[in-house]
């Protein structure tokens, strides 16, 4: 392999032991065509007592941090970020500093399976020579009736499959991930585009912006890339010395980033839209401008009234946002994911049309990624094709659709119906467990692959993935797996295996300007591995961006509630992720930063409430909406509305391992399989109803409730 | 309980105070080998409900003490109540409480002696023993509390190839060096008054029993100079063991005073927990004289309503000392205003453990007050073993409110926390209170528990004399 | 090696932005990776026995609606005048005269718990129960950090392993260490940069610039302890 040429030069580096930036190996574990023996010889790359420092990207949610993992004998031991990538600049979160436990979390898939979905006197350990036909026989069926579905990481896989897909006229893979589903993803591009006339996720300048009003959009914690945004906030208040920003955040349930911010609005869910109509409105009186076409009808004291807060306020937050000279509204989460989110996304978006904060410093950008979104449209539709048997075969990666998708969707009762279900779980999950075949991929650490869709990347990037350990268990490759059988099967593609069809797909970038190049791939391959990915030096988002004028909405504003019947209920991701970070033991002990409790669910209901309701903390209540009910122990949140109460997802798990399962319970359970306009869940509409069980299950957390809260 | 009855109806003729010097022991004087025959009765007679009692207590000393804490070193200490932020919990308590309870025997015994107080002649044996055994078994806990106690020995300075010493800037190595002096001291302290005594018994067992005597008695022969010899190191030692038992206290206290944490860090913290010591140890004697008045033999000749009397008048004294203390250190507290110590002080009052600092004071002030000024209740021993025992819950609880209570209440509101006591402590304390039982219940048989000698010799040197026509006691000095 | 060092007195410090912070609680999980701290299960934190070195202490400010949540993140203060130092009576909370920072010698800890109720930010954590990391989760352990067994007192050494393996680097590269050069797991993760590391000694460094910043303050600074971490206020209006 091409390593050869680095080799020498990097070990000598390495040798001295140096700091993380200057010893990135190009070489290592994935040098997968070096034969592998035993640690008894051990191989050059690695030496005892010595660090040495791979260069990847993390796979824990689809933001595409760069990371350095450290190992020692062949063994990962910390991960931080990669300091020179241009996302996280060397940043990370938790579930990117824990991807560890779950590369050596016991409970992993040890090798191919037939799980006979879950019938145990059929399951059976199994050989990949034995599985590669079946999969093989699975691509034979007729193109139309296989279906994918993938997660939101790894792209070259999705990028394999979409290759596969369009030369065999299978349906494209679908991508969902819940996480994707709340952050509203799917709504935020479809709004971009009918916005600006690109399809694209945009990019808010936090960095350099001065006045920001987030809708719903929690970027400190899982939104898009919260690594890149909660350095670009971290910067916002205090990187120039001249000016700190202002934080505005509109929501009914305080999260993290309202909790961050100099001001949280807490105005009820489905009242955004209006919210940013009556801003509108405030803000072209503000600076002397024309009032928008779709905000002249809206008298901002009734909306006020509507979202349940001070007209003044509204005025002089709208003062604020139109004196600044950078003025950013961030359209996200729960405010675009509701009946009318794509209109409400419009909607804010369009303020920062309105004070010309497009492709300038602190204002909108657009980036380069395309298809990055998880339409959970496109899943009812397979799901439908499931429940009329129009689906013969599914394969499903990095994605636990019976976990994460809504109870009432019933993709587990789909499920049955399809007559071979192949999952590629690394872990046992829920939706592996009924599968007939779980053919385990490596688990992110051991794998090759890049991310290319970064959703907060200013730059064009390409995020390699690389082995960082020898795989430790008889796991093979998804993207090798799919080669050999696609080959077997009579439509193979032009790539001898994975890296090859990396190295093929990288190719194109040896002379797209960025930040080294190479004379040759292998060259080339063997920086793109060393610098854990591609990019360009400079921040290159197109400054070029123009507006279509707002589009006239009619919103509907909050649901009417009975009081201290009805309640607003607020989902919201964790740490947890998608869910998938429930088998992550430090994920779950890490206190949730709000309300510092761990390894549980837990309803949150402000405290004003619970007392006229008779609810004590750790009470455990019974959570009933038109989809579903669960039961969970209560928090007593000071930061919620009074009409609002709030559940954690990722939790409830019935399968994942030791320390995911049986522990909380699955909001999915009380989602609703409704859809915006632009197919993302429509999960801010739902309306609950709370009621004590009689039970008490104290919560684990690490405060005290004596101290901060003055009870007993 | 016959001279209790004649009290009583004395008391209801008269308000006076005019006893009947007969009641006392010194003017009561019985033969020197009566004495000496109803010493050794007291010692050697073992009933039913005496091995009763002794297999039991040993099996809670067995089962309650080392099973629970051979558990405890072996699951980890988990097992405890402790958690952030309170690190100390009711170990560390009871190891307070049992330095306290050990301080009032040498107290009554040395400072009595010193001050020639008479009425300590029948019981400072007693009291010696309480404070070996209440050493013995408060020693235990600053191994019982180690994370670690298999290295335990890493605190004492013993020489090593690494030269690594004890940090004597520690409160808690002066702590090991206080507490192996008073534990050294006070049993040689309760040995020199033991040698006659033991010869005596030596004189009058066979067998082991006399072969065991023979060698504690050190060939005791009762010569002159043998007894100028004795006399003289007992004198000296009841000098010079009151300053050791202060600082012993005192360096208990230091613990807590030295340290950093709001609440503890008071300068009157010596004086106080040496009040709080002796009262709940003077307390403790009283209860303990009650128990063996009423279960050894002849043990009510020796140990008589003026003893209750006198020792109760002394806990009188001392409940008022501790509470003036207690005020001084809350005034202190509250007018340096320092935020967390306030707050820990309206904790204390109004949290959810507020019963723990009201039982205290109603224990330790409330009762004593309310009762002691009856000279008939201070003569009603029952009463008086009921009161003393209340008291020592107070002091208890005193020693609560100041460790756990105090810890999970610091500076950061965030950090506060609650401690319950789990199983396995409480059966640790309990095994504790079992194995002092235990001890002293043996040796109770095993060395004779008055100081047979000393109450001769009071008897001898008091005497009713004839001054005209009244009968005045009177008293010779002896030294 | 020896030479690099020498006469030079180091001094580490930390600087707490917490304008910058948002209590995303990064570093805790940093922190617990980089140092194996073990993870103890829901029944432990339940019963506030989570070991954290770094924990947020969240606290309210205001009521609904003005209510916002006050995020410290407090680590070991690696006080100049440490409160545990002297109360322990093995020498195992010690001051190491090179770093000058406060370390915990677990070999030497025999588990008086003294060191933890003396120290005023409760930074100290005990480890009530042998860690339980189930084969193969072990294999991520640091091998530079010892693995505590129950009974010993632990607590954040500022990564000294991080510092030590720094230092060597300079001295084997015959040159001082750079400013920024060592950053311990809990800085280096910081996504929003709100942690800041370097030697104090060097009036130029970073750590030292921010350390005069006039939103700087010590925590607790009335108990004498002399703390290496400063805290610049945050949140509110207080920033700029």
């Amino acid at each position: 392999m091409s390593d050869k040429i680095t080799r020498r030069n990097f070990l000598k580096i390495a040798g001295a032991g140096a700091a993380i930036s200057a010893v990135l190996t190009g070489c290592g574990p994935m040098s997968r065509y070096i034969v592998r023996r035993p640690y008894t010889e051990m191989p050059e790359y690695n030496q005892t007592g010595l660090n040495t420092y791979y260069a990847s990207t993390c796979r824990e949610c689809a933001a595409g941090c760069g990371i350095i993992v450290r190992t020692k004998e062949g063994r990962a031991i910390t991960i931080e970020g990669n300091p020179q990538h241009p996302l996280n600049r060397g940043r990370l979160c938790a579930r990117g500093i824990t991807a560890q436990q779950g590369l050596y979390n016991p409970d992993r898939v040890f090798g191919p399976i037939f799980q006979a979905r879950g019938d145990t006197s059929r399951q059976a350990r199994t050989t990949w020579d034995e599985v590669i036909p079946v999969v093989s026989d699975a691509l034979k069926s007729p193109a139309s009736q296989i279906a994918f579905l993938l997660g939101t990481a790894p792209d070259h896989l999705f990028d394999l499959v979409a290759e596969w897909a369009r030369s065999n006229g299978a349906p494209a893979p679908l991508r969902y991930s819940a996480l994707a589903s709340f952050e509203g993803r799917s709504t935020l591009q479809e709004a971009a585009n009918r916005t600006f006339g690109k399809p694209a996720l945009p990019f808010f300048d936090l960095a350099n912006a001065e006045v920001v009003f987030s809708f719903g959009a929690n970027f400190l914690e899982t939104w898009l890339s919260p690594v890149s945004y909660s350095s670009a906030y971290g910067d916002m208040r205090q990187a120039r010395p001249t000016r700190r920003g202002y934080l505005v955040a509109f929501e009914a349930r305080q999260s993290l980033t309202a909790g961050n911010a100099d001001e949280w609005i807490p105005i009820k869910p489905g009242s955004e839209g209006l919210v940013a109509l009556a801003l509108a409105r405030l803000i072209a009186e503000a600076r002397g401008d024309d009032v928008p076409a779709a905000a002249r009808s809206i008298d901002p004291a009734t909306v006020a009234e509507t979202a349940g807060i001070e007209p003044a306020k509204l005025t002089e937050l709208a003062r604020l946002f139109a004196a600044s000279e950078h003025s950013l509204a961030i359209p996200g989460g729960g405010a675009i994911c509701q009946h009318e989110g794509l209109a409400t996304a419009q909607a804010i978006l369009q303020l920062n049309v309105q004070v010309n904060n497009l492709g300038v410093p602190g204002g909108v950008y657009l980036t380069n990624t395309e298809q990055p979104t998880t339409s959970l449209a496109e899943v009812y539709n397979l799901v439908q094709k499931m429940n009329n048997s129009q689906v013969k075969v599914l394969f499903i990666h990095s994605a636990n659709p019976v976990f994460e998708l809504p109870k009432v969707l019933g993709f587990e009762e789909a499920l049955a119906k399809v007559p071979l279900v192949i999952s590629f779980a690394t872990f046992p999950d829920e939706t592996a467990m009924l599968s007939d075949y779980v053919l385990p991929d490596h688990s992110p650490l051991e794998s090759f692959g890049y991310q290319r869709m970064l959703a907060a990347a200013d730059r064009p990037v390409y995020s390699s993935i690389q082995p960082v350990v020898a795989p430790l268990y008889d796991t093979r490759s998804t993207a090798d797996v799919l080669l050999a059988a696609a080959a077997a099967a009579g439509s193979p593609l032009p790539y001898t295996d994975e890296v090859d069809f990396i190295q093929q797909m990288i190719v194109p970038l040896i002379s797209a300007g960025g930040f080294y190049t190479a004379p040759e791939i292998q060259t080339f391959w063997s920086r793109w591995l060393q610098y854990g990915g591609w990019w360009v030096t400079e921040q290159g988002l197109d400054t070029d961006i123009s507006a279509a004028p707002s589009r006239s909405a009619a919103f509907s504003g909050p649901i009417a509630l009975e009081e201290d019947k009805q309640f607003h209920l607020v989902v919201f991701p964790t740490q947890l992720g998608d869910g998938a970070g429930a088998n992550r033991p430090w994920l779950q002990e890490m206190p949730d930063p709000m309300t510092t409790l761990t390894w549980n669910t837990w309803v949150e209901i402000n405290p004003e409430t619970a007392d006229r309701l008779g609810i004590h903390d750790d009470d455990v209540v019974r959570v009933t909406t038109p989809y579903g009910a669960l039961e969970a122990s209560v928090y007593r949140y000071p930061a919620i509305r009074p009409d609002t109460i709030a559940i954690p997802f990722g939790q409830g798990h019935t399968a994942l391992g030791r320390w995911a399962e049986g522990r909380g319970a699955n909001p999915a359970a009380l989602l609703p399989a409704a859809v915006n306009e632009s197919g993302d869940l429509a999960y801010n509409d739902v309306v609950a109803s709370i009621a004590l069980t009689g039970k008490r299950r104290p919560l684990a957390r690490v405060e005290s409730r004596e101290g901060v809260y003055g009870e007993h | 309980m016959a001279a209790e009855t004649k009290l009583f109806g004395k008391l209801k003729t008269s308000e006076q105070e005019h006893e009947d010097p007969k009641e006392q022991l010194m003017f009561d004087p019985r033969p020197r080998e009566e004495l000496n025959r109803m010493v050794m009765e007291m010692m050697t007679t073992t009933t039913r409900k005496f091995w009763l009692w002794a297999i039991g207590l040993g099996a809670g000393v067995v089962v309650l003490l080392f099973g629970a804490w051979g558990y405890m070193i072996s699951t980890g200490m988990w097992v405890t109540g402790l958690r952030r932020p309170i690190y100390w919990g009711v170990f560390i308590v009871t190891f307070v409480f049992w330095i306290g309870i050990s301080h009032a025997g040498t107290f009554v015994s040395a400072i009595l002696r010193v001050f020639k107080s008479e009425f300590r002649r029948p019981f400072t044996r007693a009291a010696e023993l309480m404070t070996t055994f209440g050493l013995a078994a408060g020693a235990l806990y600053p191994l019982i509390h180690l994370g670690r106690v298999w290295v335990f020995y890493f605190m004492v300075p013993y020489p090593n190839a690494r030269w690594l010493w004890p940090n004597f800037r520690s409160p808690l190595v002066w702590d090991l060096l206080a507490i192996t002096t008073y534990l050294l001291s006070s049993t040689i302290y309760l040995y020199l008054p033991l040698v006659p005594d033991l010869a005596m018994a030596r004189d009058r067992t066979t067998g082991i029993r006399h072969t065991a005597y023979k060698i504690l008695a050190l060939g005791w022969r009762g010569t002159e100079a043998e007894w100028f010899r004795l006399k003289k190191a007992i004198q000296i030692f009841a000098f010079a063991i009151i300053p050791v038992m202060f600082s012993v206290h005192t360096i208990v206290s230091w613990d807590f005073a030295v340290s950093q944490v709001a609440g503890w860090h008071s300068t009157i913290f010596g004086p106080y927990f040496i009040i709080g010591a002796i009262l709940s140890g003077v307390s403790a004697v009283v209860t303990i004289l009650y128990v063996l008045r009423s279960s050894l033999k002849h043990m009510d000749y020796f140990l008589r309503p003026e003893h209750f009397d006198a020792l109760g008048k002394l806990i009188l004294v001392f409940s008022m000392s501790w509470a003036y203390f207690f005020f001084n250190d809350y005034l202190l507290g509250w007018y340096g205003g320092e935020a967390a110590v306030r707050q820990i002080l309206t904790v204390h009052a109004t949290g959810p453990a507020a019963w723990v600092w009201y039982t205290m004071l109603i224990c330790n002030i409330v009762i004593p007050w309310l009762t002691l000024w009856n000279r008939k209740i201070r003569r009603t021993p029952w009463l008086m073993f009921i009161i003393t025992l209340l008291i020592n819950v107070g002091m208890y609880m005193e020693r609560y409110t100041i460790i756990p209570l105090t810890l999970g209440h610091q500076r950061t509101p965030f950090d506060w926390g609650v401690y319950t006591p789990q199983p396995i402590e409480i059966s640790i304390v309990l095994g504790t209170f079992c194995l002092f039982t235990f001890l002293y219940l043996i040796m109770s048989r095993l060395i004779p528990l008055v100081p047979v000698w000393e109450v001769q010799e009071g008897q001898v040197a008091h005497s009713l004399r004839k001054v005209g026509k009244a009968e005045v006691p009177s008293v010779t000095e002896l030294d | 090696m020896a030479e690099v060092s020498k006469g030079i007195a180091e001094k580490w410090g930390l600087v707490v932005d917490q304008d910058r912070c948002t209590g995303c609680n990064a570093c805790v999980v940093a922190c617990s990776m980089e140092n194996n701290v073990p993870f103890t299960g829901e029944d432990n934190v339940a019963f506030g026995r989570g070991t954290y070195w770094i924990y947020n202490k969240r606290m309210w400010e205001g009521t609904y609606p003005e209510v916002a949540p006050a995020f410290q993140p407090v680590m070991c203060q690696q006080c100049g005048s440490a409160p545990c130092e002297p109360v322990c009576p093995t020498f195992a909370a010690v001051h190491s005269e090179e770093e000058q920072i406060n370390l915990q010698i677990y070999n030497r800890c025999i588990g008086t718990r003294y060191c933890a109720n003396n120290c005023p930010y409760h930074a100290r954590q005990f480890n009530f129960e042998d860690p339980n990391i189930p084969e193969p989760m072990n294999s991520y352990l640091n091998p530079d950090v010892t693995v505590r067994r129950r009974g010993v007192m632990e607590k954040c050494t500022f990564c000294v392993q991080r510092i030590v393996a720094g230092r060597q680097t300079a001295s084997a590269e015959d040159r001082p260490l750079r400013d920024g050069e060592v950053t311990p797991a809990c800085v280096a993760a910081c996504p929003s940069d709100a942690l800041v590391f370097g030697d104090l000694s060097d009036p130029n460094s970073r750590v030292s610039q921010m350390a005069q910043n006039e939103r700087q303050y010590k925590l607790m600074d009335e108990l004498g302890t002399r703390p290496k971490v400063t805290y610049l206020k945050g949140g509110g209006r207080n920033g700029g």
